[in-house]
Order: structure tokens, then C-alpha cells, then sequence
């Protein structure tokens, strides 16, 4: 019964359970999400919607205790890949699969470091194209103008506001192809939050991109289709 | 009731360790102080010509002093990097029935007596020297071997401890940014233990300063001079302590023993802020830097 398999599909996932210790988190969820679209994960609390993002990047294999299975497959330049598959390396999905936090989680480092830091890692030394793609980076996460002249300085001054958006240009750093968004605005205030939904939205172009919220007004001015998660299952 | 009581107790503790710190710093200082002059450390001998190892020190303690800040260098050197591979591994690779393996193992490491630890660097000094060379025996390398057996526990559990206390936020930040493993280590979860493992480096960097049970068997002299290799014997503080205090023959003889430990004290405050100094540089670098 998987709700959706157009063409425009770019991840589709099949019966995937997902278990911390003993508890079943998600049961057999059966979803796909449409590409440059934005899709809101909604429910009550502990209803498996977070757990369901990181199942998108692999991220919960360094939680112990944690077990899935099932089928997660996204579509990478006009081909869908098992994100699962032995051969497919954790750097390149998390790289294609960027991934925003409830609380701003900026690097005890410069900003500019912060958003350096995923060039870093894949191994980019040319300091032009480091420095070009940072610039780029910030400005598509609406944040250039404000840090323009403190690149410098230590990313934890930043107000909460900027902090987020900090890591939202740290995770576009690497143009990527899905962002994964965990109740992004749940820790700032409402004109914070404002900008970060249109952020969001200018972002949708070139993104298909997953956000898990609570506030319904936040999903009406956001989201092109909503999911609603219960008890780790999906209901349409 | 019983809140003032456990307040009390609480005071009254404290009161009597910090009393306890003073006391001991006080004594020796009382002691030590008048006994501190340049012909303490440099004898007869011209300090300069000392430092640059034209002439021989014989009766002062400066061979002791460069004996055992040899001892502490070499130690630490071989016990920090086997202390940290240990404590990353336990904390970041490490299975669960393997770490309850190697944890009970570096407990009982750690609960060994040191004597017992001098004791095994005396048997395998006397082991090379009868089956490798005739020309090894007790030395610098040995002791300094034996040392940082001593303080390995130390600094394992100090890594190990500040790598697993950093918040799961922390290690998934650069995970979820296309880092892989050894990368998250190096860049963020090391960074961010630094000044944990520091305490750890701090603990051995002590331990190697007053250990004397250690030493006493395995290469440590009264008369060696500056050790011309790691194969030499040669003296140290805490050994000349302990020697001049069971073995003086004046009451003036004696109270170089507190000159010597005030000198001791000086140098592991001197060598901790080196640590300290080390840390905030090493953290600003792999932090900070642009």
C-alpha cells in the first residue's frame, strides 16, 4: 500500500520498523515524499516522527540500542539508491541528506568555521573555494548580512535566531539534495521563527525537503502535504 | 536537626582537609625555606656551568632535579598516548562485554601497589641483563617504563570518562554533517575532552613525581649524576627525601629534605601549568583557529 510512487518521488520508503531495546518506534511505515516539495511530519510527541527522519540519513546507527528494518531509497541524480545498500557510504548520504536540529547546534568554533566545517570534512583545501561556498552557504540561509563583518567571532554570541540559521547554512554548505528539519523553530521565539519558516521556504526550489512540527498554523504556512505519525504509524 | 548536623559535618570536613593542605604546605615551607639557596641545587659549582653540563654537581641537588623531570618527560611520554588510544577505544569502539572486560582489567591495574609494579621493572631488568645484554640493568628507561604502567589507569579513565560524558547532541552534530567516525573523534569529541584528559595527565604527571617505591628498585641512585642515557642510572627528588630523612647525620642535613620537597612542589606546580598552558593552546587550535 505505498501512497505514492510518481515520478516525482524522490524518497520512498517500505515497511520500515524501527526499534529502540525492545519498543517498536515506527510499525511497517509505507510513505514516499514528493521532490522540491515541502513535507510537514505532524503528531503528538514520542509518535516516532524524529526517530523517522534519522532513519533518512542513518544517523540512529550511532545511537546503541537501536535496530531497523525495511527499505529507505532516495533518488540521486535520476537514479533511486538503497540508502542501505553496503555500498553506499555514510559521508556522501549525510552530504545529499542534510539534517537541522530542534536546539541550534553550532560548533564551538567561528561561524565561519561552522559552516567551513562540512567542507572540512570531505576534504576541500582550495581556501577560494572555501571561502566563495561559505558565502553562499550563509546567504542562502538569510544570515550573510548579519555576520558579514564577524566571521570571526565565536558562533555560540549568536542569538538563537542566528544560531539556527547558522545550521541551516551549515548544512546547505555541502548542497545538499534533502534537508531534514526537526522542529526547527521549536526553541525561538515567534519573528525568530518567521524568518526560519521563509528561509524554509525560499529553500524549496532546489530542496525536497522534511520538516517535523507542532504548530499547525507553522504546517499551513509551510507544508505543500502534511503526514500525520500515531503510535509509529502513519495515518492518511 | 539532622540538616545541621550533616551541615556541620560537612564544615567540620572541609575545615580539617584544608587545614590538612596548610599544615603540610606550612611545614615545609618553615623548613624548607632557609635551606633554599643556589648552593642547595648547584653545590660548589658555578650554576651556569651546571646548566650547561661543564661540570659536574656533586654535592647539590641538581642532578636529582634533571633525574626526575627526565623521569616525569619520559613516563608521560610513553603514558599519554597509550592512555589516550586506550580511553578513545573504550569509549568510542569498544562492544559492551569487552569494555566490562577491560574496565575490571584497568581497575586492577590501578589497585596495584606500586612497590609490586617496581618490583616486576626490577625482574625484567634483571631478565634483559641476563638474556639480551650484560650492559642493561635498572635504569632511566626501565623506570620510566614501570612509571607509566603505574599512571596508565589514570589517564585511560580520565579520557574514557570525558569522551562518554559529552552529551549525545554533541556527537551527532558532526555525524549528521558527513563525518566520518575517526573525523568526529579528531575534530569534535577530542576538542571538547580536552580539558578532562588534562586532569588525567595532571594526576600521572604527580604520581611520577613522588612515586619512590618504583624507582627505589628500579634504577635510582644516591650519587649518579645527570644521567648520560636512558640505559644510565640516576638520582631523583623524592628518593633523596626519602634517603636523607632515614639517613641524616645532622639536624642541618636534614632539613635540605625539606629544601629538596619544597623544590619537588615547585616543580609539579610548574610542570601543571605547563599541562594547563598545553590544553588551553591545544584547544584553541583545534577549535578556534581560522
Amino acid at each position: 500500500m505505498n501512497p505514492v510512487s510518481h515520478e516525482n518521488t524522490k524518497i520512498r520508503v517500505t515497511d520500515l520498523s524501527f526499534f529502540y531495546r525492545e519498543r517498536e518506534v515506527l510499525k511497517k511505515v509505507n510513505v514516499g515524499f514528493a521532490e522540491s516539495k515541502i513535507t510537514a511530519l505532524i503528531g503528538p510527541s514520542g509518535a516516532g516522527k524524529s526517530t523517522f527522519l534519522i532513519t533518512l540519513n542513518r544517523l540512529w546507527e550511532s545511537i546503541p540500542e537501536a535496530r531497523m528494518t525495511g527499505k529507505v531509497e532516495i533518488k540521486f541524480s535520476g537514479m533511486y539508491r538503497d540508502i542501505y545498500e553496503k555500498s553506499f557510504p555514510l559521508p556522501t548520504l549525510r552530504r545529499r541528506v542534510g539534517m537541522v536540529f530542534q536546539t541550534p547546534n553550532p560548533l564551538p568554533m567561528s561561524i565561519y568555521r561552522n559552516v567551513a566545517f562540512p567542507l572540512k570534512l570531505a576534504g576541500e583545501k582550495d581556501r577560494k573555494i572555501i571561502s566563495q561556498k561559505v558565502e553562499e552557504a550563509l546567504d542562502r540561509a538569510y544570515l550573510w548580512d548579519e555576520v558579514k563583518d564577524r566571521l570571526n567571532e565565536d558562533a555560540i554570541n549568536l542569538s538563537g535566531g542566528q544560531q539556527q540559521r547558522l545550521c541551516i547554512a551549515r548544512a546547505l554548505v555541502m548542497e545538499p539534495e534533502v534537508l531534514l528539519l526537526d522542529e526547527p523553530t521549536s526553541s525561538l521565539d515567534d519573528s525568530a521563527g518567521r524568518v526560519i519558516e521563509d528561509l524554509i521556504l525560499s529553500l524549496k526550489e532546489k530542496l525536497t525537503i522534511l520538516v517535523v512540527s507542532h504548530y499547525l498554523e507553522q504546517v499551513k504556512r509551510l507544508a505543500d502535504k502534511s503526514i500525520r505519525f500515531s503510535e509509529g504509524s502513519v495515518i492518511n | 536537626m539532622l540538616d545541621r548536623v550533616v551541615i556541620a559535618f560537612s564544615w567540620i570536613s572541609a575545615v580539617i582537609i584544608v587545614g590538612a593542605v596548610c599544615a603540610i604546605f606550612g611545614h615545609i615551607i618553615l623548613n624548607g625555606a632557609g635551606t633554599i639557596k643556589l648552593s642547595l641545587i648547584f653545590g660548589d659549582v658555578a650554576p651556569l656551568d651546571a646548566l650547561l653540563l661543564k661540570r659536574q654537581v656533586l654535592n647539590g641537588l641538581f642532578p636529582a632535579v634533571i633525574g626526575t623531570l627526565l623521569l616525569i618527560l619520559i613516563s608521560v611520554m610513553w603514558a599519554v598516548p597509550l592512555g589516550l588510544g586506550t580511553g578513545i577505544y573504550l569509549a568510542e569502539y569498544a562492544g559492551a562485554i569487552s569494555k566490562k572486560i577491560f574496565n575490571l582489567f584497568f581497575d586492577i591495574l590501578a589497585g596495584i601497589p606500586s612497590i609490586v609494579i617496581g618490583l616486576f621493572g626490577f625482574a625484567l631488568a634483571i631478565f634483559l641483563h641476563k638474556n639480551v645484554s650484560n650492559n642493561i640493568g635498572p635504569c632511566l628507561l626501565i623506570s620510566s617504563m614501570a612509571l607509566a604502567f603505574l599512571v596508565l589507569p589514570y589517564i585511560i579513565r580520565t579520557t574514557q570518562v570525558a569522551l562518554e560524558e559529552l552529551p549525545r547532541e554533541m556527537r551527532l552534530t558532526a555525524l549528521a554533517l558527513g563525518a566520518t567516525r575517526l573525523q568526529n573523534i579528531r575534530h569534535v569529541l577530542l576538542p571538547r575532552a580536552l580539558s578532562g584528559i588534562t586532569t588525567g595527565v595532571i594526576l600521572a604527571i604527580g604520581r611520577c613525581a613522588e612515586d619512590t617505591a618504583v624507582i627505589l628498585l628500579t634504577g635510582v641512585v644516591a650519587m649518579a649524576g645527570i644521567p648520560h642515557s636512558l640505559m644510565g642510572s640516576y638520582e631523583a627528588l623524592p628518593f633523596y627525601i626519602y634517603y636523607i630523612s632515614s639517613q641524616y647525620t645532622s639536624p642541618e642535613e636534614l632539613l635540605t629534605g625539606y629544601g629538596a620537597s619544597l623544590i619537588l612542589l615547585v616543580l609539579c606546580i610548574g610542570l601543571f601549568s605547563a599541562a594547563f598552558l598545553i590544553q588551553k593552546r591545544l584547544t584553541y587550535i583545534t577549535l578556534y583557529r581560522a
